[in-house]
C-alpha cells in the first residue's frame, strides 16, 4: 500500500510517501509565501526519487485544517484533484491532532498550538490516548493557558510559535510522519468532492452579519 | 492532403467568484462549459467577499471539473493541453484554479497553459467568428477598462485604460449609491432605457488620451443625490441612470472610435462583462457602421466569466508554444503581453 501524506495548514510543506507501512521520502520544507509555488513541484520530485509512478499512490492523506487559510486550500485543492481524477482512496487528516501525534516529550497531556496572530491561534488538548480534552478550536492564547493551569497532570505544547510565558513548555513541531501515517492510514475514506477545508472560523464578513443578526 | 489534428483544451476559470470548467476545440468550437456562479451568496454582502469566493472554489471544483467532461462526454487523456487564468484577479479565488489546473497536469501528463484573464475576454470572440487583425479590443467589466490594439494572436498592445474605478465598478457604486442591491449594473442599464438624461453629468477625462476615469463620475453621482437630499427633492432613479449611463457611453465611445481611426484598424471587438450592456453595444454598433467597421461582440454567455473563452485563448497560447512550468504561481495583477 502506497499513501502520500500532504500538509500545508502551516507555513510549511509537510509531506511524506509511504510504502507497505515504511517511510520512503519525506518533505520538511518551510516555504512561506513560496507554498503554491512549490508544493507540487516538491511532491512530484519527492515521488520521483522514490520511482513511484503518480497512478501507483493507493491513498492519499491530507491535513485538512485548521491553520493558514490559504496553506490549507493549496493541500487540499492539490489533494482533492489528484484523488478525484485517478480515483484514488483519500482521508483527511486534523492539523492539531498530527501535531499531538508528533509530541517527542513523555508528557500526559499533549497541547497542538497554531499561532492565528492577534493574541490568538488553534489549538486542542489531547490526552495520552488522544482523545480530545478540550475540542480543537480558534482561542485565545490567555483563555488557553488559563486551560492548561488547570490540567490535572503534565502537558507539552508543539508548535511552530511558542507561547510567550510558557516556552518552557512548548517543544518545536517536527513532523512524525511514520506514528501520523500508522494511526490515521485506516481514518474514514471520502468522496473527492466531500474533502473541504476545515477552518474552524468563519470569514470576517460572515462574523460582521452575524453579529448584525444577534 | 495531411490530416490536422484537431486540438482540445480544457481550461480552468476562478478569478473572482465563478468556478467555471470548459473544453474548447481548436480554440473556437465549444465543446462543453460549466460555469458555478456564487452571485447569489455574495448578494448578501452587497459585494464579492474574497475569502468567502475562494472557500466556495475550494468546495466545487472537483465537482465542476467533473460535471464538464461528463458534459463533454470525453476524458482528461483526451485533452492536448490544460489551460488556466493565473491572474489578474483575486488572488485566492486564482490560487485553487491554478493548483487544480496544475495537479491535472502533472498527473496526466499534459501542457499547461497559463492564461491571462483579459486575453480570455478578447479570445471570446473567437468562440463566435475568428479574430480578424489587427484589430482594436475594448474590454469592459467589473474590474477592466481596457482598449489593446492587437497586430496578430498574442499581440497585445495595451493603449489605454482606467486610471481608478473600472466601468463595471462605478456601475456597482452608483447603483449602491440609490439604493439598487448588489449587483447593480445590469438593474442601471435597464432603467437607462427608460428615463430622461436630465441630470447632465459631466464628462470624465475628456482628453486625447485613450484612459478613462470613473471615480470623478462616481463622485459627481454621489454630490448629486446628497444635494437632492438636502433640498428635499425626490431623485428621480430612472433619469439619473439614463443620466449616468449617457455619459459613459459618450467617453467610451469617443475614445474607442478615436483609437480605431487613429491606429486605422477596421475591426472592433467589445469584450466582458459590461459588453452585455445595451447602451454600449448599441451605440458602439451603430458609429462602426456608420464608418464601415466591423464590431463584434460575444453572445452574452461569454461575456461574463467563463473558462471557455480561457480554452480559446489557451489554444492560441498552446499553438505559440506558450507552456508554464508546475511552479505556475498566480498573480492579483500582472501586464497583458
Amino acid at each position: 500500500m502506497t499513501i502520500l501524506y500532504i500538509d500545508t495548514t502551516t507555513n510549511y510543506l509537510y509531506s511524506a510517501i509511504s510504502i507497505n507501512n515504511q517511510i520512503t521520502g519525506e518533505i520538511k520544507a518551510k516555504l512561506d509565501k513560496d507554498l503554491s509555488v512549490f508544493t507540487l513541484p516538491k511532491i512530484k520530485e519527492m515521488l520521483e526519487d522514490n520511482q513511484v509512478d503518480p497512478k501507483e499512490v493507493d491513498k492519499l492523506l491530507v491535513v485538512n485544517g485548521p491553520g493558514s487559510f490559504t496553506g490549507i486550500r493549496i493541500g487540499v485543492t492539490i489533494a482533492k484533484t489528484y484523488a478525484w481524477s485517478l480515483k484514488k482512496k483519500i482521508s483527511i487528516l486534523s492539523s492539531l491532532k498530527v501535531m499531538a501525534l508528533s509530541a517527542k516529550k513523555e508528557c500526559t497531556y499533549k497541547v497542538p498550538f497554531i499561532d492565528a496572530r492577534r493574541g490568538y491561534g488553534y489549538a486542542a488538548i489531547y490526552d495520552e490516548n488522544y482523545k480530545a480534552v478540550l475540542k480543537e478550536q480558534y482561542m485565545s492564547i490567555e483563555a488557553l493557558k488559563c486551560a492548561l493551569e488547570h490540567l490535572p497532570d503534565n502537558y507539552t505544547i508543539i508548535t511552530n510559535t511558542p507561547i510567550e510565558g510558557l516556552e518552557s513548555n512548548c517543544e518545536e513541531y517536527d513532523p512524525n510522519f511514520a506514528k501520523i501515517v500508522e494511526y490515521c492510514k485506516d481514518s474514514v475514506e471520502l468522496n473527492p468532492h466531500a474533502v473541504n477545508p476545515n477552518y474552524l472560523k468563519l470569514t470576517e464578513a460572515e462574523e460582521k452579519q452575524k453579529e448584525e443578526l444577534i | 492532403m495531411k490530416d490536422v489534428k484537431d486540438i482540445y483544451v480544457f481550461a480552468i476559470e476562478s478569478s473572482c467568484d465563478e468556478t467555471s470548467c470548459s473544453i474548447v476545440k481548436n480554440g473556437k468550437e465549444e465543446i462543453a462549459t460549466v460555469v458555478l456562479s456564487q452571485i447569489d451568496i455574495h448578494k448578501d454582502f452587497g459585494g464579492v467577499v474574497p475569502e468567502i469566493a475562494s472557500r466556495h472554489h475550494v468546495k466545487n471544483i472537483t465537482i465542476v471539473i467533473e460535471e464538464c467532461l461528463t458534459k463533454a462526454n470525453m476524458t482528461m487523456e483526451e485533452m492536448d493541453a490544460i489551460a488556466v487564468t493565473y491572474g489578474p484577479g483575486l488572488i485566492g479565488s486564482l490560487l485553487v484554479g491554478v493548483e487544480a489546473a496544475k495537479t491535472l497536469a502533472y498527473l496526466y501528463q499534459k501542457p499547461l497553459i497559463p492564461v491571462h484573464h483579459i486575453s480570455g475576454h478578447i479570445y471570446a470572440n473567437n468562440l463566435k467568428e475568428e479574430l480578424k487583425f489587427p484589430l482594436i479590443a475594448l474590454v469592459v467589466s467589473g474590474g477592466h477598462t481596457e482598449l489593446i490594439y492587437m497586430k496578430d494572436h498574442y499581440c497585445f498592445e495595451k493603449i489605454g485604460g482606467t486610471l481608478d474605478d473600472a466601468v463595471g465598478e462605478c456601475y456597482d457604486k452608483v447603483a449602491r449609491i440609490i439604493d439598487v442591491p448588489y449587483p447593480g449594473g445590469p438593474t442601471i442599464d435597464k432603467w437607462a432605457q427608460l428615463g430622461e438624461d436630465t441630470y447632465h453629468l459631466p464628462l470624465p477625462l475628456n482628453d486625447d488620451s485613450y484612459n478613462f476615469s470613473f471615480s470623478g463620475l462616481k463622485s459627481a453621482v454621489i454630490n448629486l443625490v446628497h444635494n437632492e437630499k438636502q433640498r428635499n427633492q425626490p431623485i428621480r432613479k430612472k433619469d439619473l441612470a439614463t443620466s449616468f449611463q449617457n455619459t459613459v457611453v459618450k467617453i467610451i465611445s469617443k475614445k474607442t472610435m478615436k483609437a480605431l481611426k487613429d491606429y486605422q484598424v477596421k475591426n472592433l471587438i467589445i469584450a466582458g462583462g459590461v459588453a452585455a450592456n445595451h447602451g454600449i453595444r448599441e451605440t458602439l454598433t451603430t458609429l462602426c457602421e456608420q464608418e464601415n467597421i466591423t464590431c463584434s461582440i460575444p453572445d452574452i454567455k461569454y461575456c461574463t466569466d467563463n473558462a471557455a473563452m480561457i480554452a480559446a485563448s489557451g489554444y492560441y497560447a498552446y499553438c505559440l508554444g506558450r507552456v508554464g512550468d508546475l511552479d505556475l504561481n498566480p498573480k492579483s495583477s500582472i501586464i497583458l503581453k
